[in-house]
């Protein structure tokens, strides 16, 4: 018996047995004691109870716990007429349909039941689950309750039922949009509900996403520009963005547009107002003035965002200020003071902060933003104070004299962190600004003392290598450093170590000799790290050469000062950043954006999809026929092989059968084409390396029926296209068209992905 | 559109999970709380992208709520939609608290269903969507407000209806608790914890007011200042415990100023309490490893198990997991008692015993044979694992009454018959070897 260890029983009490007594553990238990309870007729005439049992099923769920065994019998509690009980059941099989897709038929049955009930809650509820079912096959049961929901007299159901049109085309894949559907959308537009005239442009939108979304033409963009003000914000905003992609015709429709949503520049709502400002922004795109006039308008409801007591919308409104100033330096630079930093603010907020007070800073408010700056230099928050020090340093690039000056004084505070902050700084700076050089070296003495991290080390033994002659200890300080160097773990601090001590033995060769040698014998004849040690047997013989070699490589002029970093920023065009406004590329930045979505796998989901669409989309109606006939259809061999002399032979031998452009205007990347071309079973012979001009490629191709196709890409530089010469050994014209619809479609698709 | 949406408590427990697209699957769910949860930095930025997904976050109190998306989504509008649904719930329930979630959790669902659909904001003003969900939140209310209208006994308690009436009145508690253990190669505890609860089940007639009493330190001090001799002897016996909660019915104005239990139960099954202990834990078994590299493809292995009880218990279920080197060729076993296997599949020794008393012990030597391999690095030595079931609660918890009150009805306490039931349970229980 499973309970025989069941030690402690109460005095003066009968012996009872406890019959399937509690099950608390693991799933298995957990299913069958609940099936048990689903299953009891006691508790099934008990609403309250059968609800409660109901719950603690969607309670299992949620905490992760597998209870799709429990499909039967939620299936049967499905059938009640308590509507919470219901909603209940309906979560259920929607999270477990996709595992048990036999079973979830028969809850369809129910389901298809409630769509036609007379409460408009129950038919909204049930279509609405029913297309959540994630399983193959559903479609064909949900298709007419889909249908008959659009023309249902009550929003609710017509809600759920455009956005069950969406559903459906993702549980279908890639199988024929259903152009009656579509019609039928688009004409829902008009609905006189606003959710549902949202929902119609977000179902649209995912129904004809491989055609490029929703198409917005005149009669539909001035449609949507006159029912903004029945929507909701949600509705407005998605709105908004569907509207960027219209292309207005005229200046004064420009215009219109521009005069019918001015108020929502003013939305008390940030999404709306961020939707309206980059709307405008790409509306204005061809006038220069207007553009201005709108980054001006918009300054006002943006910082109240910036100043939000929300942290995170806070966070986006400076994420995307950062974006304007790229275009308009200081263009909150009366505003400065909106950009000090709360206490209580989290601290990615205040690095943000910081980074626009530093852009900022002008003559008049120079004294004030510095000010601020240094009270954040003593934060309890390391890197927080760190990275107020860096700012500072940034800004000394123009404001130099005032910047050293807080710089010195924060060395008094003696603290580790700072001191290294502000040695690092400090060795930024001369290398920029020259003319600081005598200020930073009267600071360095005495430093040595508060620096620990190897980063601040490393620029410390830098700076006094570089200028120790007028550091009068500087041999000193390094002596010590060169004493302690077999306790010293880091391999960058040596290696600067040795580059310091011969700069210095150059300028101050009496103190510096002995210390010299001593740190190359331990490096050469001690040290383990190979780097290191080659550095040292590096200026070892160099310093064989002679002294006036070792200048010569250790002390040359530096690069070209022309190429110094020019300090101040020059503007960018607005059109840089406009159409990423209000999406998460300024809150993760370009590069990380970049990084986050170059990858292949992805890539290649686009490729495959393009390569299976082109043959219906780019060919004319009477290829379209032609393609009809089987033996017409490009169908290639997975593992063709052609030698390259082959090639040749074939190359020279045959005629170009067709030769067509394709805009290109990338550099070409020969990995991606390489995979890309693959994936499609076309093989590479030959690829010119990356930015090589005339750009070119060699490829071919067997058909499964038995032609071979030569192709050639080239690019040449200054034109904005790719010309592809395609050669084919037993010519078929339609078969031929066919193959420049893939060869097409790939390219487009290597064009459209982001390197 | 948003893909999902997570609620979680401060511990990254998830308290609601709603995925409303196909691309966010249930992995999301705890790649956030790994990553950010239980990360023990500052949040580096509200939205966080991991593995291609981002995460829009905000916490309110203990609260985590997490947006998932994988599409380049207007974040403005996220965040205002995690700022609406924390402002519906609000005017639903009240303060967004873990309790009040749990206890609001159909409602939650109800809500995200009406205001999210495929991932689309919907409706969501709260107006409109009174009237679509009627169904009565608890609102929450101070705990003076909270235990005034328990004490009224009136039936409006939340958890309680009137008129219940059983045959035979009866309950049932268990004590259920998990242990946790880390312990070095040499034997020296480096973490232990146990995580218990008190679940009830009570087929009670009436409103019976119940006290429920266990050795709790603080309780245990408090009486023994009596008689000195048995405060000497329940210093031993009553356990410290770092930390509880309470099911609501709970009246924690009374625990928190006399550090008693009392409540009217709930009908049927129940949590009353969860607890965690760290000091003085009884560990029921002791796991002793002995590994012995002899030459470059031989592994001797030897690992001991002694069981640490009173010899009258019985542990069940016992598993120990001995983990092997990725280029195991071959392994030989020997154990005194139980069933042991190599499997390969997992890497690991297995070594079953279905029974073993108190104060045995048991061991098991493994010859595990290596290919020779090309690879320099040395093997990590994963910890040995262990699995069992005990018939005591290692925090040392004791249950020492529960009392039960009807007034109204004629039964009393001695007419209750009453079940107690302690299983201790191995959680995470590591040895390094």
């Amino acid at each position: 018996m499973r309970f025989e260890y069941l030690a402690v029983r109460w005095p003066g009490l009968s012996v009872e047995t406890v019959a399937g007594a509690m099950p608390y553990h693991g799933s298995e238990e957990t299913v069958k004691e609940l099936r048990r309870s689903l299953c009891n007729p006691n508790v099934q005439a008990d609403r309250l109870r059968y609800r409660a049992v109901v719950l603690r099923v969607i309670r299992y769920m949620s905490q992760g716990l597998d209870v799709s065994g429990l499909f039967m019998e939620m299936v049967k509690a499905g059938a009640t007429l308590d509507l919470v009980q219901k909603k209940l059941v309906y979560l259920y099989m929607c999270s477990y349909a996709a595992l048990k897709p036999n079973l979830a038929l028969l809850a369809i049955n129910t389901l298809r039941k409630d769509c036609t009930d007379p409460n408009p809650m129950v038919r909204g509820l049930a279509l609405r689950s029913m297309c959540s079912f994630r399983m193959p096959g559903i479609s064909e049961y949900i298709q007419q309750p889909v249908l008959n929901g659009l023309r249902d007299k009550a929003s609710y159901v017509r809600r759920a039922a455009v956005l069950g049109c969406a559903k459906m085309q993702t549980l279908q894949g890639d199988t024929e949009i259903d152009g009656a559907v579509v019609n039928e959308l688009y004409a829902m537009l008009r609905d006189p509900d606003p959710i549902v005239m949202v929902n119609c442009l977000r179902a649209l939108e995912e129904i004809l996403k491989h055609e490029g979304g929703v198409v917005i033409n005149k009669p539909i963009a001035h449609h949507l520009l006159n029912r903004m003000k029945d929507l909701d914000h949600w509705g407005q905003s998605e709105v908004l963005a569907f509207l960027v992609r219209y292309k207005t015709r005229t200046e004064d429709e420009v215009f219109t547009f521009l005069n019918v949503l001015d108020d929502f520049l003013k939305s008390s709502q940030p999404n709306v107002v961020m939707a309206t400002t980059k709307l405008f922004l790409l509306l204005s795109e061809d006038f220069p003035n207007v553009q201005m006039d709108i980054l001006e308008r918009v300054k006002g409801p943006l910082l109240a965002i910036c100043t939000s007591e929300c942290h995170e919308l806070c966070f986006l409104g400076l994420c995307h200020a950062r974006e304007i100033l790229r275009s308009s330096p200081g263009h909150f630079s009366d505003h400065y003071k909106k950009f000090f930093c709360m206490y209580s603010e989290p601290n990615y907020i205040k690095y943000q902060k910081m980074e626009i007070l530093r852009d900022l800073v002008n003559d008049e408010n120079v004294q004030q933003i510095l000010e601020e700056l240094q009270t954040y230099c003593t934060d309890v928050s390391v890197e927080l104070a760190q990275v107020a020090i860096l700012n500072i340093g940034r800004i000394a690039r123009t404001y130099s004299e005032r910047c050293v000056a807080i710089l010195k004084g924060l060395l008094g505070l003696k603290q580790e962190h700072v001191t290294s902050a502000v040695i690092q700084t400090f060795r930024d700076l001369v290398w920029l600004c020259p003319h600081c050089t005598t200020t930073v070296c009267q600071a360095l003495p005495g430093c040595e003392e508060n620096i620990q991290d190897s980063e601040g080390k490393q620029a410390l033994i830098w700076l006094l290598g570089m200028h120790g002659k007028q550091v009068p200890n500087a041999p000193y300080v390094l002596e010590e450093f060169v004493d302690n160097v077999k306790t010293e773990t880091s391999v960058t601090v040596k290696l600067e170590l040795i580059t310091a001590m011969v700069r210095l033995f150059l300028s101050r060769p009496a103190e510096c000799q002995d210390v010299l040698g001593r740190l190359l014998h331990y490096v050469i004849e001690e040290e383990l790290d190979m780097a290191v040690r080659d550095r040292g047997l590096l200026y070892f013989r160099l310093l064989q050469q002679g002294v006036e070699e070792v200048w010569r490589v250790v002390c040359g002029p530096r690069s070209d000062p022309s190429l110094d970093v020019i300090s101040g920023q020059a503007s960018e065009a607005v059109s840089t950043w406009s159409k990423d406004f209000n999406t998460l590329i300024p809150i993760y930045g370009q590069e990380e954006w970049d990084r986050l979505t170059a990858q292949k796998g992805d890539s290649l989901e686009i490729l495959q999809v393009s390569a299976v669409k082109s043959d219906e989309k780019d060919t004319s109606p009477e290829q379209r026929e032609e393609m009809a006939v089987d033996s017409d259809s490009v169908s290639l061999e997975t593992s063709a092989h052609l030698s390259p002399e082959q090639f040749e032979e074939y190359w020279t031998r045959l005629e170009p059968a067709k030769v067509v452009t394709v805009d290109w205007h990338k550099d070409s990347c020969p990995d991606a084409i390489q995979t890309a071309f693959q994936f499609v079973h076309i093989q590479p012979v030959a690829i010119s390396r990356a930015g090589v001009q005339p750009w070119k490629a060699y490829l071919f191709a067997k058909n499964d029926a038995g032609p071979l196709f030569l192709i050639e890409l080239l690019t040449v530089k200054g034109k904005r296209d790719m010309q592809i010469t395609v050669k084919q050994e037993n010519s078929s014209e339609p078969l031929l068209n066919n193959f420049i619809a893939v060869v097409k479609s790939v390219i487009q698709a290597l064009g459209e992905t982001k390197s | 559109m948003i893909g999902g949406l997570f609620i979680y408590n401060h511990k990254g427990e998830v308290l609601i999970s709603r995925v409303y697209r196909d691309d966010i699957g249930r992995n999301a769910v705890d790649a956030f709380r790994v990553n950010v949860i239980h990360a023990r930095q500052q949040v580096r930025s509200p939205v966080t992208n991991i593995a291609r997904t981002s995460f829009f976050h905000v916490k309110r109190s203990n609260i985590w709520l997490a947006a998932v998306t994988k599409q380049n989504v207007n974040a403005a509008m996220v965040f205002e939609f995690l700022y609406k649904m924390c402002d519906v719930m609000t005017s639903y329930f009240g303060k967004i608290s873990e309790e009040n979630i749990k206890n609001n959790f159909v409602l939650i669902y109800e809500l995200l269903d009406e205001i999210l659909d495929f991932g689309y904001p919907q409706n969501s003003e709260t107006g409109a969507l009174k009237t679509f969900i009627t169904q009565q939140g608890i609102k929450s209310q101070t705990k003076e407000e909270q235990s005034q209208i328990t004490s009224q006994v009136t039936g409006q308690i939340g958890w309680r209806r009137e008129g219940i009436k059983y045959r035979r009145n009866e309950l049932f508690l268990d004590v259920l608790e998990s242990v946790n253990l880390l312990m070095s190669p040499q034997g020296q505890v480096l973490s232990a914890h146990v995580s218990g609860r008190v679940v009830m089940k009570s087929y009670l007639s009436g409103m019976p007011e119940c006290k429920f009493g266990m050795n709790d330190k603080i309780v245990i001090e408090k009486q023994g200042k009596g008689t000195a001799d048995e405060s000497g002897k329940s210093g031993k016996q009553s356990i410290a415990i770092d930390d509880c909660t309470f099911h609501q019915c709970v009246r924690l104005s009374k625990f928190e100023s006399e550090r008693s239990i009392s409540f009217i139960p709930p009908d049927g099954e129940y949590e009353l309490m969860r607890y965690r202990t760290t000091k003085d834990i009884i560990l029921p078994f002791r796991v002793i490893p002995l590994v012995r590299e002899v030459g470059r493809t031989k592994l001797e292995v030897k690992v001991v198990i002694k069981s640490n009880f009173k010899p009258s218990l019985l542990a069940q279920k016992i598993e120990v997991r001995i983990p092997t080197p990725l280029n195991t060729s071959g392994v030989q076993v020997i154990c005194m008692k139980g069933k042991a296997k190599y499997k390969a599949s997992e890497n690991a020794i297995v070594w079953k015993i279905k029974r073993m008393a108190g104060m045995k012990e048991s061991q098991i030597s493994a010859e595990i044979e290596l290919l020779p391999t090309n690879d320099k690095k040395k093997w990590a030595r994963p910890p040995i694992s262990m699995n069992f079931e005990v018939p005591f609660a290692p925090s040392g918890l004791k249950v020492r009454y529960l009392k039960v009150f009807e007034p109204k009805l004629n039964y009393s306490d001695h007419d209750v018959i009453k079940w107690v039931r302690y299983i201790g349970r191995s959680g995470i229980y590591e040895t390094r070897c």
